[in-house]
């Protein structure tokens, strides 16, 4: 019965071992297929979709970064540094990696303890409704101590990076900034025009003046740099560089001692002074007063310091170098002169009596000195400045000869000078009067033109190179701001008798040396001979019996001209200098452009004694 | 009888080496010691070089082999008579945890006994096959209807004392190691599709009653690049750190994705990921080798136990074990929704790992005592 029982359960077992078993064998077969299956999944991942999944790999760790160029230096002509690059430290903020806002806005709070908190909210509240994945920089910057701190403090909050960047500067401020110009932020005019590869990674332009005009120079070409990222966008590891070439250095031609000294001597006056080397139109000092502090412009201006200079009446945004349009007075009589006896108007030898004015249909065209001058020849007309001996001359010229006389120094065209919207001024002629005003010209306003008033309008810009080609005997020297290796070959300007150049250079001379001279008390110290023009120049009007300068509102006052070089047989530099309603030329511009001449020409002599 | 067995045990002691000594089977030792060699090195890796983990990881290795050890001297049959008592602690334990639990990542799973900290579920992993396999104990082949129900009834009770955590995952696991037991106890065939049927049918009901992370899990399963920044990030991720293995891998310690901290949880649920980064295809391919191996091993001692109490147990060990990584590498490559587990043995980490080993440490014991249960 045992046994029975014994041998039924073992049979029983054994059947039971082998029913088990099969299913072993089920569990087995299973577990071997679901792998398979798997390896099948893997073949697919990573054997048919392995280039896809490989270039995701890439793209997930591997981020391109612009590295935007160095912008080039700009030095003076004794390679001085006008404008730099300097490095500042600033605060990028990326909204979607920051764990907390405003832990980041208290951290930022305590760092930056020189901004006021409230500039700091007003940036947060228009952060924190702009794109939440995009970088935007906190607009102030850090000091050094400021940006150490931050770094020590860095880890503690993602989102905040510490950026540093080369800023724009002008050591020298104020000074030269109507040549110089200066950087700012690119705006979304500039933005259309430019070419974005260019400029990506950099958020400044040239505005003005030489940072403008050479902005391809000086920019450089921006270069890529790859990067490896973890996913916070952590840099891990700089991979593959192609390097950023630097913007080239520029040397201008301004001297900037000179420069500076130019500006001192107009001081608080508003006007401008343009010197410039004869032989090659370098030039030397460019002056538009007042000026203002370029550096203010870089990082963006605050509106209320922009307002003040926009609305500050003596207008320091106007480049009055190139754009300030002056009658130029006294100051071209020289050049009507060597025009009339080059093409034989008159002999320089020739007198004219001078009653203190010219009747001309009933009107009287008075001269500045109301008692006359008497007998004049084209010598005295220019030592003293006659005007009724041009009023004279201008008569049998006509307003066309007086006007092809000019055009070659330069008056009424683009000198060419390396700036952006230089003004043309005006050389008034009939074609002229005809296209611009519609009208014919009457023989009257010929008389006026003689003594540059009436339509002429001149830049002092212009009125130094007319001087500087008169300088250096009719070579047509264009103006340039920045150096350059090449030389183009200069046009001539036609000349019939040479003598007669010397003549007016010679009259021009006594205007500064000569017992008459309207400048000669300014010249008495000089070691070297000196050429010159005075000129004043009247802004408005006035019958001369009224005349009383004292009495008239400042702005109406005359404007104070001076033109000359020096020294006279190898002239190094050429003057313009306008005083605007400073009064004669005389008193005002003449010693003004006497003490640049001689300050530059003492360094120039240090220069050749060393 | 009695006369006999000095002799039988002369002969026992006589072949026995050194780790039968220990009641070690060798053959998955090696197996088991591969993978944790593989596991060390990769988890450097994952870790980027952290030495600190890798240490922590070492010594959790040691002492989960001390447990399996452990575990592998203690006879079948004391387990067989402890089985109803664990089994009622384990309940009352995960009963405990929704009373007094502590909340960790969305859900109550952990109990804290004075300095210990654990997760009653894990312990179930392995009661609950057990209490299983000692109810099929001495049953027929096929088992009674009645049996089979109890069986169900004492699985989804288990079941669903640890979806109310809620953890849906890992009672759907229990529960798969609970019916793996059904299943060699010999659960009948039509039984068996009848079920499939009615889980495929009552899917949409399911879905009803999941909390809305459980749906979000699901839904991204199926669509992963719906939403890449957010709940599909982790599996585009992870494909990204698969498919770019190719199949040679990018080099030991090469793992971009994981060193760039673009894959999550790299060490952990992720670690295969790592993994096929490194060694691509060859090295996925020489993975799930060894793993069928290790689980070859374990059926083999299942077919050659002696009861039914132990065969049951080292199957379902083995069935459990191959659904762990069968759901881990699914899940990571994109075939199953993310459901938060680890890869066993490979996955940096404590509570599964012991689990696992006293698994084994339990199969080693079934295979080194069946000898002295002959009678």
């Amino acid at each position: 019965m045992s046994e029975h029982l014994e041998f039924n359960s073992d049979s029983e077992t054994f059947t039971h071992k082998k029913q088990f078993r099969f299913r072993l064998y089920v569990a087995f077969i299973f577990v071997l297929i679901l792998f398979s299956f798997l390896i099948g999944r893997m073949t697919q991942l990573q054997l048919f979709e392995y280039e896809r999944y490989q270039g995701l790999s890439e793209g997930n760790r591997i981020s391109v970064e612009t590295l935007p160029p160095t912008r080039g230096k700009i030095f003076d002509r004794n390679h001085i540094l006008l404008a730099d690059n300097q490095p500042v430290y600033a605060l990028k903020l990326i909204r979607e990696k920051m764990d907390n806002i405003d832990a980041a806005k208290l951290a930022i709070l305590v760092i930056l303890d020189n901004v006021s908190p409230e500039r700091v909210h007003t940036f947060f509240e228009k952060f924190k409704q702009r794109n939440r994945s995009k970088s935007y920089t906190l607009p102030f910057t850090l000091s050094e101590k400021q940006a150490a701190q931050f770094a020590v403090i860095s880890h503690k909050h993602p989102g905040i990076t510490l950026s540093a960047r080369l800023k724009r500067t002008y050591p020298h401020g104020a000074t030269a900034v109507h040549a110089l110009g200066y950087v700012g932020r690119i705006n979304s005019k500039e933005l259309k025009k430019l070419d974005v590869k260019a400029y990506r990674g950099t958020d400044i332009i040239g505005k003005s003046g030489v940072e403008k005009y050479y902005e391809d120079t000086l920019h450089g070409t921006p270069g890529i740099q790859q990067i490896e990222t973890n996913v916070r966008g952590r840099v891990l590891r700089k991979l593959e560089t192609l390097p950023a070439i630097p913007g080239e250095n520029i040397h201008l031609t301004l001297d900037i001692e000179l420069q500076k000294f130019a500006e001192s001597l107009l001081g608080d006056m508003r006007g401008s002074i343009v010197a410039m080397d004869p032989q090659n139109g370098e030039v030397l000092a460019f002056v538009s007063m007042p000026t203002f502090d370029p550096n203010l412009f870089v990082d963006g201006i605050d509106q209320k310091s922009y307002s003040a200079l926009l609305n500050n009446p003596d207008r320091p945004f106007i480049n009055r170098a190139i754009n300030g349009r002056y009658p130029p007075g006294s100051t071209i009589k020289q050049f009507i002169a060597l025009g009339a006896i080059e093409n034989n108007y008159i002999s320089p030898n020739k007198k004219i009596y001078d009653p203190g004015f010219l009747l001309y249909k009933d009107h009287r065209y008075r001269d500045w000195k109301r008692s006359g001058h008497g007998l004049v020849d084209m010598n005295t007309a220019i030592v003293e400045s006659c005007d009724t001996y041009f009023y004279e001359l201008s008569l049998d010229m006509g307003i066309d000869a007086i006007h092809d006389t000019m055009a070659p120094f330069g008056f009424g065209s683009h000198s060419g000078i390396d700036l952006h919207g230089e003004s043309k001024g005006i050389l008034p002629s009939q074609a002229w009067k005809m296209e611009h005003k519609g009208k014919p010209w009457y023989r009257g306003e010929t008389i006026i033109s003689s003594i540059g008033q009436g339509y002429n309008l001149t830049t002092p810009l212009q009125l130094a190179r007319a001087t500087a080609i008169l300088a250096n005997r009719g070579k047509i020297i264009k103006p340039r701001l920045v150096r350059t290796p090449k030389t183009e070959p200069l046009e001539q300007i036609e000349i019939k008798k040479i003598s007669n150049w010397e003549k007016v250079i010679t009259s021009m001379e006594n205007v500064m040396h000569s017992k008459k001279g309207t400048a000669r008390q300014h010249t008495l110290h000089l070691p070297f001979k000196m050429a010159g023009k005075t000129g004043t120049a009247q802004v408005f009007s006035l019958n001369a019996g009224d005349y009383d300068a004292d009495a008239i509102r400042e702005k109406l006052r005359d404007h104070s001209l001076f033109v000359g070089f020096a020294p006279v047989n190898n002239p190094k530099i050429a003057v313009a200098v306008i005083a605007e309603n400073a009064g004669s030329g005389s008193k005002t511009a003449a010693p003004i452009g006497v003490k640049l001449a001689e300050k530059y020409l003492e360094t120039q002599l240090q220069d050749l004694e060393e | 009888m009695k006369i006999e067995l000095p002799h039988t045990q002369q002969v026992y002691r006589k072949n026995k080496g050194f780790l039968e000594a220990l009641h070690i089977d060798g053959w998955l030792l090696l197996g088991i010691l591969l993978l944790l060699a593989t596991s060390v090195a990769i988890v450097y890796s994952a870790s980027g070089g952290n030495e600190a983990v890798i240490t922590r990881q070492i010594i959790r290795i040691g002492f989960a082999l001390a447990l399996m050890l452990l575990f592998a001297q203690i006879p079948p049959n004391i387990i067989y008579i402890f089985t109803p008592w664990l089994f009622l602690i384990g309940i009352a334990m995960l009963i405990s945890v929704l009373l007094f639990g502590e909340i960790g990542k969305g859900a109550q799973r952990w109990l804290d006994i004075g300095p210990v900290r654990f997760q009653p579920s894990e312990l179930m992993k392995l009661v609950l096959p057990i209490t299983i396999a000692w109810l099929f104990a001495h049953s027929k082949f096929p088992p009674s209807f009645r049996r089979l129900v109890l069986g169900a009834v004492l699985i989804a009770f288990t079941g669903s004392l640890i979806v109310v955590q809620p953890d849906l995952g890992t009672s759907l696991l229990i529960g798969m190691s609970g019916l793996s037991v059904l299943f060699f106890a010999g659960l009948p065939w039509k039984v068996i599709a009848a079920s499939i049927a009615a889980v495929v049918l009552s899917a949409p009901v399911a879905w009803h009653f999941m909390h809305a992370y459980q749906k979000q899990r699901v839904l991204t399963f199926l669509n992963p690049e719906s939403d890449p920044l957010g709940s599909g990030y982790h599996i585009i991720q992870s494909k990204i750190a698969i498919g770019s293995g190719g199949l040679d891998g990018k080099g030991y310690m090469g793992s971009t994705q994981a060193h760039l901290e673009f894959l999550p949880e790299s060490t952990t649920d992720f670690i295969f990921s790592v993994l096929a980064e490194e060694m691509g295809l060859i090295g996925v391919i020489a993975l799930l080798v060894l793993y069928s191996l290790v689980i070859a091993r374990g059926l083999y001692i299942a077919s050659q136990a002696q009861d039914n109490f132990t065969r049951l147990i080292a199957a379902s060990f083995m069935m459990t074990l191959f659904v762990y990584i069968f759901v881990n590498i699914g899940m990571v490559s994109g075939l199953l929704p993310v459901v938060g587990l680890p890869l066993p043995l490979m996955s940096y980490g404590g509570s599964s790992l012991v689990t696992l080993m006293i698994s084994f440490g339990i199969l080693m014991s079934i295979h080194t005592h069946k000898k002295l249960l002959t009678e």
